[in-house]
């Protein structure tokens, strides 16, 4: 079933066991629901249009003078504020289409997304003209299922998760379908 | 002169209740407030999820956090996001009034020139009223940066959220401004016309002037619908109070920010409501004096 994700962490009961949804695992967010350990680990990654200032220019210092945009709720907004740490508060958009958007109108400088989102969103031309600028290093961000606030499934899920990383299921995954990731460069926040 | 039922109140006739004396009055009014309080306070309180609601909804380090805000963890404050609020509510009213009069007077002409300007006057206010404002927030804010053009395509986004506030308002003020202007008793356009006023005087100096003070209070009304719905702005990416509790929630997995953001809008508007209430018994109060025999 399809589940949004503002409604996944509302309390009271939850209409599934667990939702596998790219959700990354954060402490803050652990306080109010639980997540499995990892099942893949993300990083960051910098997206501007091709020709820009940022694609050249993205220092550490740089970095903080653009305008930056992102999807509410992100943890890739989350590094905008604690990493990047601009100047201009970043706008905040409701989908990651309207980011998009906003970044082929020249309204926000360049986003931030995870490499997986942001190497479909470059290559599919859903942004005529968008470029990935590189890939921030990792930040230790995973992505993990999200269960209620102590489901005792939890174990379950994790013990079924360690099998696939130790019999390296996971990682022949990631190599069938994430190669590419490993080509982009990486730059600092 | 004796005072019928109907005066008692001095707000017009009672609607619920029966009769019997202040005391009593006071008594059952008392008792039904405080029954019905405690009810819903029980049910509050005694539900099964109660804890976790209230944790979730009225978490006192929530309220505060998200109230004062830290970028630095992720966050916005709400009491200086309200300011964005309040800004664009005060520059869209000044261009609602004064293009949605504007409406108003070329829908009312009468002249056979000016029947191209009434057509698109009313295919206006006809679009305009039957959009959702938040369709039009959205074509203005994506559709004029997308035109790449100088001035227009690189404005912010409250910019372009007080355009399609001023847009969709205006459709429906220019209504209320319609309304009042022929509530106005033909009569007194004949009397005007005929002291020797051109249409455009009688209009400024005798029409417009009954015909607003009939309509303050519905146009406070819309001014108070307006306020709420600067917070649709937030989805062109500006950081509004809304937007800034949606960044808290999001961030924090707790929707203790909403609460406070509903109550810093009920703070905007609890006066102007009750400034509304005010004027509507002053002007019922001068009518029914202007009435009596």
């Amino acid at each position: 079933m399809v589940e949004p994700f503002d409604s996944s962490y509302a309390p009271g009961p939850k209409r599934f066991d667990f939702d596998i949804n790219e959700i990354s695992y954060s402490a803050q967010r652990a306080q109010a629901v639980s997540f499995s350990n990892s099942y893949y680990d993300v990083q960051q990654s910098l997206i501007a249009l091709k020709g820009s200032p940022i694609v050249t220019a993205h220092s550490p210092a740089d970095l903080k003078g653009y305008v930056f945009g992102d999807q509410i709720g992100t943890t890739s907004l989350s590094f905008i504020n604690t990493l990047i740490q601009p100047t201009q508060t970043p706008k905040v958009f409701n989908t990651l289409n309207d980011v998009a958007q906003a970044l082929a109108t020249k309204q926000i400088a360049a986003f931030v997304t995870d490499t997986p989102t942001a190497q479909y969103i470059t290559s599919s031309g859903e942004i005529p003209k968008s470029v990935m600028v590189g890939q921030f290093p990792s930040t230790g961000e995973h992505y993990g299922l999200l269960f209620s606030k102590g489901d005792p499934l939890v174990t379950c899920v994790n013990q079924t998760l360690a099998t696939l990383a130790a019999n390296g299921t996971l990682t022949a995954l990631q190599k069938k379908y994430l190669q590419l990731y490993l080509t982009v460069p990486t730059i600092k926040p | 002169m004796a005072e019928s039922p109907l005066d008692l109140t001095r707000r017009g006739p009672r609607l619920l209740g029966g009769g019997g004396g202040q005391t009593r009055a006071v008594a059952l009014s008392t008792a039904s407030t405080v029954v019905v309080v405690a009810v819903i306070a029980a049910l509050f309180l005694l539900a099964p999820g109660s804890a976790q609601v209230r944790h979730t909804f009225f978490s006192p380090p929530d309220l505060w956090h998200s109230l004062i805000g830290d970028p630095a963890k992720g966050y916005y404050s709400i009491g200086a996001a309200i300011w964005l609020n309040i800004r664009m509510f005060l520059v869209a009213e000044v261009f609602i009034l004064v293009f949605a009069l504007v409406l108003a007077i070329v829908r009312q002409s009468t002249g056979p020139v000016m029947l191209p300007l009434r057509v698109v006057a009313l295919l206006y206010v006809d679009v305009f009223r039957g959009v959702p404002t938040i369709l039009v927030i959205y074509a203005v804010g994506f559709g004029l940066p997308a035109l790449d053009l100088n001035v227009v395509s690189t404005q912010g986004p409250a910019v372009y959220g007080v355009i399609a506030l001023v847009l969709s308002y205006s459709a429906y003020v220019c209504e209320v401004f319609r309304a009042g202007i022929n509530a106005v008793p033909l009569a007194q356009v004949g009397a005007a016309r005929s002291v020797g006023l051109t249409q455009a005087q009688s209009m400024r100096y005798v029409i417009l002037p009954q015909a607003v003070r009939t309509i303050i209070p519905p146009l406070l009304n819309d001014f108070i619908s307006l306020q709420k719905d600067t917070a649709l702005v937030s989805v062109l990416g500006s950081i509004e109070a809304n937007r800034a509790a949606e960044i808290y929630s999001a961030t924090v997995f707790n929707y203790s920010s909403y609460v406070v953001a509903a109550v810093l809008f009920l703070i905007l508007t609890i006066p102007l409501a009750h400034f509304t209430d005010h004027l509507i018994a002053r002007d019922r109060a001068r009518r029914l004096a202007g009435a009596a025999p």
